[in-house]
């Protein structure tokens, strides 16, 4: 049916949501005008304030508002161990593991030659400079599985060889309760020629 | 061309890029053995549980299988043709600058046998290691051919007869050599260097270093104005 301008507006608006479609956008529509006025107002508050003042952590480019966010403000985190990751969500899902308790870094992003990222649009200079600080020991590398995320990850390996910072690449390997029957020839090639010595004497 | 059909089965093919398509889709340029590059779509391939996620890399040989009409085409099957080991370092990239080539001198659709078998030989000596430019140089050579700006080495174009190894000549862009006037700057070498750089003696350093430089003014030209992002990436990483 013919939906009035601002209708259109309002639908168009919400499709620029990953997994938004025509259908989804108009069910959300319908439901904030029809009976969650309050909570479109929220929306909108919350979401001019975020993009008003969100940016990005002077130290690890994770969002945050203030000058720090609240890892790199945490001082009973490890100042030493840096973990590369390519986006905030990556983040999310390492401090969700429960094992890590150094710092992170954000590219943002990966290494991608053919379309032009770098490492200036990955903020490696900011990485680099803390390589050099002193502080930093190692830094963990854990860019994505996939040709990016090892070019990506060779890369800063040889500018933390520059700077005497250790650098290392998390295991690739057979998924926690999977079967090798299932597990792809790659997965299972990376796995066998990274295995791990047993009962170490 | 686009408009027409195509379908090929398990035919062997490369990956050179790709680029995220939708919500979980994935929009590939490949190469493959028969029909050349190839624009596809990968539906699906960016499920988290998608089986593609592992296959459909660069670089790896693989066998793809594909239906199709206009200029994309959908990807029917995906699986590896032979263990690779992965790029590294220097290799990787070199890896990366060959696909940027390909994407910028070769149409979809032309199909460029002999284009495949020099891919798969460069990838074969950057695995191999050691310096990566001989294979790098290699490929342009033959990748202009191939596309059919290929270079005239052995004769002198302005009196149509064969080189004098000794003497020394001006490369032409588009035309080949032509006795160098006195004191003359550009593109400029010995008979015999030209010769050499015909017959791929990239083992040499000078006819390695001598050919970079031809070779790198004849892509720029053809290039007209375009810039390979690769080699600019690679400037910066070096700084």
């Amino acid at each position: 049916m013919a939906f009035t301008p601002l209708m259109q507006d309002l639908l168009a608006a919400l499709r620029c949501l990953p997994g938004v479609g025509p259908k989804s956008s108009q069910r959300m529509a319908f439901h904030l005008l029809e009976r969650n006025r309050e909570g479109a107002q929220r929306i909108i508050t919350s979401l001019a304030a975020a993009l008003e003042r969100i940016g990005l952590c002077s130290r690890c480019r994770m969002f945050t508002e203030t000058q720090l966010c609240t890892i790199c403000g945490d001082s009973r985190r490890d100042a030493g161990v840096v973990c590369v990751v390519e986006t905030p969500a990556d983040v999310v899902a390492i401090e969700e593991s429960g094992v890590y308790r150094g710092r992170y870094f954000v590219l943002m992003g990966r290494l991608s030659p053919l379309d032009g990222i770098g490492p200036e649009q990955l903020g490696v200079p900011v990485l680099e400079s803390q390589m050099a600080d002193g502080v930093t020991r190692e830094i963990i590398l854990a860019t994505s599985a996939t040709v990016e995320g090892e070019a990506t990850s060779g890369y800063l390996a040889s500018l933390a060889r520059e700077h005497r910072v250790r650098a290392t690449r998390i295991a690739h390997g057979v998924p926690m309760g999977g079967e090798l029957e299932y597990v792809d020839a790659g997965t299972l090639s990376h796995a066998i020629t990274a295995r791990t010595p047993m009962l170490a004497d | 061309m686009s408009g027409s059909t195509s379908s090929a089965d398990h035919e062997d093919s490369y990956v050179l890029h790709a680029w995220p398509y939708q919500e979980t889709s994935q929009i590939l340029e490949a190469l493959g053995a028969q029909h050349g590059r190839v624009g596809l779509v990968a539906r699906g391939a960016r499920r988290p549980t998608s089986r593609w996620r592992s296959v459909l890399q660069p670089f790896l040989p693989l066998r793809l299988s594909w239906v199709g009409r206009g200029a994309l085409y959908t990807l029917r099957s995906a699986e590896p043709a032979s263990f690779a080991p992965a790029l590294t370092g220097l290799a990787l990239m070199g890896g990366f600058y060959l696909n940027e080539l390909i994407l910028n001198f070769v149409r979809r659709g032309d199909p460029h046998p002999g284009l495949f078998i020099a891919y798969s030989q460069a990838l074969a000596d950057l695995r191999a290691g050691g310096d990566t430019e001989p294979a790098l140089r290699r490929f342009e050579f033959q990748l202009l051919a191939e596309v059919g700006y290929g270079l005239n080495l052995d004769h002198d174009v302005l009196n149509d007869v064969p080189l004098d190894p000794a003497a020394v000549y001006e490369y032409r862009l588009e035309q080949g050599p032509v006795p160098a006037a006195a004191g003359g700057g550009g593109l400029t070498f010995t008979g015999s260097e030209l010769l050499a750089i015909g017959r791929g003696e990239f083992s040499s350093p000078v006819i390695l270093r001598l050919s970079k430089r031809l070779f790198r003014a004849v892509l720029a030209h053809y290039l007209d104005g375009r810039t390979l992002k690769t080699r600019e990436v690679m400037a910066s990483m070096r700084r």
